[in-house]
């Protein structure tokens, strides 16, 4: 086994992100099962579906590569879906609720990186525990009920296309390039790869370990209300259960697209197509009859297998 | 004497970490609980007290156990749905009980290899089996019903000398998680890996001749059969399988564990200390649940003391 992972065509094969090979495995599967589903309206829509997903996956990957985790998009989805629709500002202007959402979602975020990068607890308790206590004020402002609808003009503007392809998944497209550069090109973007790949060694080089790491959440936070937003759009009414499961699919896509925890060998379109796997998953779990529980496992076990393939390969020399 | 008191109080020098002070906060709520209501101090409402505290408290101390050694188990809570929904399978008990034991144990198994010999972090691994076991529990029992053996109802319902059942569960359970922590070479390795990883020293305990792969593979088996013990525990309780009556366990587990002092980077920690955290908890609920507030107020206030008690602890590691 060792030998056969220390082989070079076995570890460039491995250098690849996973979501690659899972993407072409699902688009042949459903080839195979439903030929006739494969045109470019039809995959519009299913992929028009996950961009929310899309866009928190853009955030998860920037805190992911300076070793933390963000588990709170479920409660800032929530949040600022009930600020749109619970009808708290009457009158409200589009922009107005634009605002409101980055605020809410940029606030959260230098919330988490605080707590995370100064105070030092374990991301994954802080982010959960925070969704927690958003969840918990939600449903309890709305007493459980579903509050009322959302402005007419956010489902609109999620409805347009522009040159046959549905606006959502463009924009999508805008932001994962944005990102990208960002990642790529800026001082940040170094700061960011620095401190993933060693944490100490960034810290005695003169990278402020610190504010990279609120830094990172903060533009999750912000990432994560852009995704609200867009969610809200998308389903065009107040929820209290919509984008609970989002943070996790957002993680399990991440890993997928070969950035997991300090390590970012499938840059952005790496986990972009981890999402995209994402959604012809849905398709293919669909069409196969596979319902809900069977999600849930298939989330597990991507998470797992994926996070077992880098643990492998980080043991080989 | 001042000075050893002092030391409990703060948590100063011992490796049993900070537990006097919940121990304060514990006997304060039940002082305002006596004097605010008059229902709390009455022998029927604490005996439901341990009755309602005790799947916290026997999930708490396997979350203990894991957490000594720089661990995480986020499964516990679906380990515990899964247990109830396997004991309403309409088996018969001698074949479901020792069926719910083996299944946990083969799921920490799983947590434990993943973690050991596939270098998978901890809290990655355990959110993997989380949504697997939960997945397989609802596929099992989608919504709740079914009906548990007899025997575990029984076990969880009578009274012995006009002491319910529950508070001996308490008692069996917390002799066997000391015999493990303290009266053991085992509790003594627990330690000492866990000591060594929070440290910065992973390889400190195996340079002592202490093999960690396999001490911290058991720690996952034996914290997945604790989880199971609680869920035998409430599908007596509930006398049916319900798919989410472990949700969001795992997170109160973490609770009353870093609320009994214990530091979650590993190695600083106490059973009493977590038997307290999980009695406070158990007290906040009891009181929130007499002053009448919403459930939904509860979760959040949940979560509140979670990032409190976990944001007080300081640690060298930044991140997950």
């Amino acid at each position: 086994m060792a030998a056969v992972l220390a082989s070079p065509i076995a570890r460039g094969l491995l250098r690849i992100p996973p979501s690659y090979f899972v993407f072409i495995v699902l688009l042949a599967t459903l080839w195979i099962a439903r030929p006739n589903m494969l045109n470019l309206n039809i995959m519009g829509i299913f992929i028009r579906q996950i961009v929310p997903l899309g866009i928190l996956v853009l955030g998860q990957l920037v805190v992911m590569r300076v070793k933390s985790i963000d588990l709170s998009g479920g409660g800032i989805i929530l949040l600022i879906n009930y600020f749109i629709s619970s009808g708290s500002f009457p009158g409200a202007s589009m922009p107005f609720f634009v605002v409101l959402a980055l605020a809410t979602g940029l606030v959260i975020g230098l919330f988490n990186g605080f707590m995370i990068g100064n105070r030092r607890v374990s991301a994954v308790i802080v982010t959960l525990a925070v969704s927690i206590i958003l969840v918990g004020l939600v449903q309890f402002l709305s007493s459980g009920n579903p509050p009322g609808d959302v402005p007419k003009l956010f489902n609109d503007l999620y409805n347009t296309k522009f040159l046959s392809v549905p606006t959502p998944v463009l924009f999508w497209i805008l932001l994962t390039a944005a990102v990208s550069l960002l990642l790529s090109q800026t001082v940040f973007g170094r700061y960011v790869a620095s401190v993933g790949e060693n944490a100490e060694a960034a810290h005695f080089s003169g990278v402020p370990v610190q504010r990279t790491v609120i830094l990172a959440h903060a533009l999750a936070g912000l990432i994560a209300a852009i995704a609200a937003l867009v969610q809200t759009g998308s389903i065009a009414v107040g929820s209290v259960r919509v984008g609970l499961d989002l943070p996790i699919l957002a993680v399990a896509a991440t890993i997928l697209g070969g950035v997991v925890f300090g390590r970012g060998d499938g840059g952005v379109w790496g986990p972009f197509f981890g999402a995209l796997c994402f959604a012809l998953l849905f398709v293919v779990m669909t069409v196969l009859g596979i319902d809900e529980p069977g999600k849930l496992i298939a989330q597990g076990v991507i998470i797992l297998g994926a996070a077992i393939f880098y643990g492998v390969r980080v043991r080989t020399p | 004497m001042y000075h050893s008191l002092f030391n409990i109080l703060s948590g100063r020098n011992t490796r049993q970490g900070l537990w006097g002070l919940p121990l304060l906060v514990a006997l304060l709520i039940s002082l305002w609980l006596t004097v605010e209501t008059t229902q709390f101090a009455t022998a029927e409402n604490l005996f439901n007290l341990v009755a309602q505290a005790m799947p916290l408290i026997i999930a708490a101390l396997g979350q203990l156990i894991v957490v000594l050694i720089g661990g995480l188990d986020l499964s516990v809570g679906s380990v515990i749905s899964f247990t109830t929904a396997v004991l309403a399978l309409d088996q018969p008990a001698i074949v479901l009980i020792p069926a719910v034991f083996l299944l946990a144990a083969f799921i920490g198994l799983i947590n434990g290899l993943a973690i050991t010999s596939f270098n998978v972090h901890p809290i990655i691994a355990t959110l993997s089996t989380q949504y697997i076991v939960l997945g397989i529990t609802r596929i099992l029992r989608p919504v709740s019903g079914g009906s548990v053996p007899e025997i575990v109802i029984a076990a969880v319902s009578g009274s012995f000398l006009g002491i319910p059942y529950p508070v001996f569960w308490g008692i069996v359970v917390i002799l066997v998680g000391w015999k493990l922590l303290y009266g053991s070479r085992y509790g003594l390795h627990l330690f000492a890996i866990g000591g060594g990883i929070a440290s910065g020293a992973e390889s400190a305990a195996r340079n002592f001749g202490v093999s960690d792969r396999r001490n911290i593979i058991l720690a996952y088996v034996v914290c997945s059969c604790f989880a199971a013990v609680a869920g035998v525990f409430l599908a007596g309780r509930i006398v049916s399988g319900d798919p989410n009556v472990g949700l969001l366990f795992e997170l109160d587990t973490v609770t009353a564990v870093a609320l009994g002092g214990t530091q979650l980077s590993g190695g600083i920690g106490s059973l009493h200390g977590t038997v307290i955290g999980a009695l406070v908890m158990a007290l906040l609920a009891n009181g929130m649940n007499l002053a009448n507030v919403s459930p939904f107020v509860q979760t959040a206030i949940k979560g509140g003391i979670l990032l409190a008690v976990v944001g007080l602890q300081s640690r060298k590691k930044m991140g997950l």
